[in-house]
């Protein structure tokens, strides 16, 4: 009899994992031993997994690629990109005030599907529209701007090292601004009346609501942005691969090679898996410090 | 009164004006690729093609494989898509359901991968993969979909939500766990599979590092890194097959969005506030 009820308990016990076990061994196979494995070869000397011998180096890795001037570089350049590209999020802000004051109804849900209309063009596409759009001579924004100025304009937007970061950050826009301006329409759309109505009756005239009620409402908003914008800026890749002609190198003169091209271009162009491991390590750090800072400005631990 | 009727008028004239703006790139793409003149040299700027042409098109459908891009693409992501939604939803129900041993132990382990990005787990999968004779196939492209963390935790949260009458009448009529699952909480559970399928269908539409990684034989490429490559070979010249290209690969999801557009910009809204 004990024994029956021992025997259910553990059948029930296995149901419930029956449900998480598909997932529980990919996470192991697929993301923890992989991820364990990349801290490992960042301690070793490893060229080519399988080929020669692989020796414990300790932090040497670590050492000659935070002394490599191209490393540098890269870190650099995906600051600077993910901290133009943070643009957007005010430019969405704007947006989506402007399309929440739109008092017809169906007018307001066109504009919202409208402007998030470029956040669905694949990205390869946009990279390909706007490698003509931004061209030196005869691209649409040049033209534009010599229109505008009536003076010839012609700046080398993603071929010239001076403006590529300008450049890349333009066509990274226009493919953010739906997606920021979505979510903080949204967000600004769930305040509540009531809170508006009850300043109203104070006399809070619209700049003052706007001030005191608005934007402290929308900061959980603004943080969430900013983070998810800075972590997908950490881990840029394809538009700017592209851009340099399917290569890693961020041409023009590398303004434009991120960290992850970096550890693309010694992991499968000039294999050092060592190096790689360790640029990747160090991607990883910045990852998880900003998504630890994240979960405590959003108050995740507490809620737990 | 007047003048606030006015004010919205301005307003969302102002809107138009700037969507137009907005969307010009995209319209003089669309031009392009149906004009004979751009093939070799960059035509003045006109929304309406100077020569207009399909020639563009049947360039790009000589020179590459597009139909096998298609038929590639929308194979993986449908397959993806599937196991990622269904076994987001199967574990999203134990954790908000289930009574188990080691619960919180093993919803850590999967909240703490959040916080491990795919870059950097990159290239020991490669090695693993390349170990197992894998490379060039999909299963790379296709295994990672077991374990879609984002999703569980988004399906907790949302079966957490059914009451647990429903589970227990059924529990008294002697249905098993995953025939509840199955009987009841998939039916309830349409709005969410609905959100969940959208954001798996975009990531995967989009996804270019790991396939132009893994796979290495032209015909097998997805969509986004064959027409890359084709970008890449015909650098400067022919803007005509390039934008025609850049129209062929972005018109699948426009299509979708058209038709789903209320579901889809609902979805991306409620995952960025659910956050």
């Amino acid at each position: 009899m004990k024994n029956q009820v021992l025997k259910l308990k553990i059948k029930k016990q296995l149901i419930w994992y029956s449900f998480l076990i598909v997932s529980i061994l990919t996470l192991l196979i697929l993301t923890y031993i992989p991820m364990l494995t990349t801290i490992r070869y960042s301690f070793y000397d490893v060229e080519v997994v399988g080929y020669g011998d692989s020796q414990f180096v300790g932090l040497q890795n670590y050492q000659t690629i935070m002394k490599n001037a191209s490393f540098l570089k890269s870190v650099k350049n995906t600051f600077i990109l993910a901290l133009l590209s943070l643009v957007s999020i005010p430019l969405g802000f704007i947006l989506a005030s402007l399309i929440n004051n739109v008092k017809w109804k169906s007018m307001q849900s066109f504009f919202r599907v409208g402007y998030y209309f470029p956040n669905i063009i694949t990205g390869v596409s946009v990279v390909l529209i706007f490698q003509v759009v931004l061209k030196t001579n005869g691209g649409l924004l040049n033209d534009a701007l010599s229109f505008l100025t009536r003076h010839d304009i012609s700046i080398g937007w993603l071929s010239d090292s001076r403006y590529s970061r300008f450049g890349a950050t333009i066509l990274n826009v226009w493919m953010t601004l739906g997606y920021n301006m979505l979510i903080n329409l949204a967000s600004l759309q769930s305040i509540s009346n009531e809170v508006y109505e009850a300043a109203e009756v104070d006399g809070a005239n619209a700049l003052q609501k706007w001030l005191y009620i608005t934007i402290p409402q929308m900061t959980s908003c603004f943080v969430f942005l900013f983070i998810t914008s800075i972590i997908n800026g950490l881990a840029r890749f394809t538009d700017l691969f592209i851009i340099g002609g399917n290569t890693p190198i961020g041409s023009p003169g590398g303004t434009l090679q991120t960290i992850l091209m970096y550890i693309y271009q010694f992991s499968f162009e000039t294999p050092r898996y060592g190096i790689a491991s360790a640029g990747a390590m160090i991607l990883f750090l910045l990852t998880f410090v900003i998504t630890m800072i994240n979960l405590k400005l959003t108050g995740f631990f507490k809620e737990k | 009164m007047k003048a606030r009727k006015i004010r919205g008028v301005v307003l969302v004239a102002v809107l138009i004006g700037l969507l137009v703006l907005i969307l010009m790139p995209l319209f003089w793409c669309i031009s392009l690729s149906f004009d004979r003149k751009a093939l070799t040299a960059l035509p003045a700027f006109s929304l309406i093609p100077h020569e207009p042409t399909l020639f563009n098109y049947q360039v790009v459908f000589r020179t590459i494989p597009l139909m096998r891009y298609y038929g590639n693409t929308i194979f993986v992501t449908c397959i993806h898509t599937f196991l990622a939604v269904f076994f987001a939803l199967t574990c999203g129900y134990a954790f908000a359901k289930g009574n188990f041993i080691g619960k919180k132990f093993w919803f850590i382990f999967m909240l703490a991968v959040m916080m491990i990005p795919f870059e950097s787990r990159m290239i020991p999968l490669y090695v693993q993969y390349k170990n197992w004779g894998m490379l060039d196939t999909y299963a790379p492209l296709l295994l990672g979909a077991c374990a879609y963390v984002y999703g569980i935790f988004f399906a907790r949260q949302n079966i957490e939500a059914i009451p647990d009458s429903l589970r227990e009448s059924a529990y008294i009529d002697g249905a098993s766990e995953w025939k509840i699952f199955f009987r009841i909480i998939l039916p309830l559970s349409k709005p969410l599979i609905a959100t969940l399928s959208i954001l798996q269908f975009l990531s995967n539409w989009n996804s270019y590092l790991w396939p132009l990684v893994v796979i290495k034989t032209q015909e097998k490429q997805m969509i986004s890194v064959g027409v890359s490559f084709f970008n890449a070979q015909q650098n400067d010249i022919y803007y005509g097959p390039r934008m025609a290209v850049a129209v062929m690969s972005a018109i699948p999801l426009s299509i979708v969005f058209l038709f789903l557009q209320k579901y889809i910009v609902q979805s991306i809204a409620v995952s960025g506030i659910k956050q």
